[in-house]
């Protein structure tokens, strides 16, 4: 079960908008990028080990479990900034919360040893290729919706909402795509980037495992 | 084991007491292990060079060693452990390195010896760590020789100031004159 919301703003800033798309690249992206770089050399290898940990135990280790969904997490909210579907800086930090964007994951008691070792033999064939190949286009059209959209922010102050979820259902099913390659989940993601349906209250609990998601769209 | 106070007579324990299994959470334990699993580093992320193995073992060592005792006991032995297996990669590479680009080095017997020695040792450490990655999931301590005893007397000694998780703090505000 994943939740990946971001919060659809009233208004934005035009300010903000040119600011981040003439300077962005200078104090967004580069310092963010020059972090997640070596956050995400860490992802790998726990990435890595983790797959051995399931082969052996079933289990993908609870910390580690932690430690991607926080990664995503802030990736997440750098993306968000990028695809200008939120304004204010993005926070640094893999604890950092972001007031715009809510991502949780639920963490799985048992991930299917099976089903993992398949997906790391053959995961590029049956996950890679069919959702690669629909997201490729995909990005295609969140290029040319992105680029309309920046024009309607800046005239309007608006992000037309139609746009705004067309791009967070992009993040949405590549983010599915990359859980369930990262064994996080063994649930096959859906070609679709709608948000997964609210769970009864005795299954939702987020990737801390001790709160229940509240935010679940 | 105690220690005697020389005035006083009275007696102190020098150790904390050893966490048993049902006592570790699955969590800690899964930490534990991780320790030991940070030897494959240098596989996972595609750069073969043995320095990579000892960063990840002393970057999991500063993150998780305040968790508990027992994830900071095996960590710390494992990181510990990976030193001399470390410095004897770097010396194979830089033999090799050197047989292969100078001429004054050749392949002789001593660098075979070498090569031998040093296959066993990874051999060797790879094996007892991953008995100790084992243990460690199923919340039991497993000392290595020479390192077991050092990482115990390191983090189970009273001396070991480290506040940890859920411990509480000893307040070292007094302390006797001497």
């Amino acid at each position: 079960m994943m939740t990946l919301e971001i919060k659809h703003q009233e208004q934005y800033s035009r300010g903000e908008l040119l600011l981040r798309s003439l300077f962005g690249l200078f104090y967004i992206v580069l310092p963010h990028v020059f972090l997640l770089f070596f956050v995400a050399i860490a992802a790998q290898v726990l990435s890595f080990l983790a797959f051995w940990v399931i082969l052996f135990t079933g289990k993908y280790p609870q910390s580690w479990f932690e430690f991607q969904v926080k990664n995503m997490r802030w990736n997440l909210r750098l993306n968000a900034r990028i695809y200008n579907l939120a304004d204010g800086y993005p926070a640094f930090g893999l604890n950092a919360q972001d007031e715009h964007v809510t991502f949780d994951v639920t963490y799985p008691e048992q991930t299917s040893r099976g089903l993992t070792l398949v997906r790391a033999l053959f995961g590029i064939f049956y996950v890679l290729l069919p959702h690669g190949f629909i997201l490729w286009f995909l990005s295609i059209g969140v290029m040319f919706v992105q680029f309309i959209a920046w024009w309607a922010v800046l005239f309007t102050g608006k992000y037309p909402a139609s746009m705004f979820d067309f791009v967070v259902e992009y993040l949405r099913w590549s983010q599915r795509v990359s859980l369930y390659l990262g064994y996080m989940t063994d649930t096959y993601p859906p070609f679709s980037g709608k948000p997964d349906p609210a769970p009864s209250p005795s299954q939702a609990t987020d990737s801390s495992g001790d709160q229940t998601s509240e935010t679940n769209a | 084991m105690n220690e005697t106070d020389p005035l006083t007579g009275q007696t102190s324990p020098r150790y904390h007491p050893l966490p048993q299994p049902d006592e570790i959470p699955e969590r800690d334990r899964e930490d534990a292990m991780g320790g030991y699993l940070m030897m494959f580093a240098a596989v996972a992320s595609s750069l073969p060079l043995p320095i990579i193995n000892l960063i990840a073992a002393v970057i999991y060592y500063y993150v998780n060693r305040k968790k508990s005792r027992f994830i900071h006991f095996h960590s710390l032995q494992s990181l510990l452990s990976q030193l001399p297996t470390t410095f004897m990669n770097w010396g194979l590479l830089y033999w090799g390195i050197m047989v292969w680009t100078s001429d004054n080095w050749t392949f002789d017997d001593y660098f075979k010896g070498y090569i031998f020695a040093v296959v066993i040792a990874n051999l060797m450490y790879v094996v007892f760590s991953l008995i100790a990655a084992v243990r460690a999931k199923k919340g039991r301590m497993y000392y290595f020789l020479f390192f077991g005893k050092l990482s115990y007397d390191m983090v189970f000694s009273t001396s070991n100031t480290l506040v940890y998780k859920g411990e509480r703090s000893v307040p070292t505000e007094n302390k006797p004159p001497f």
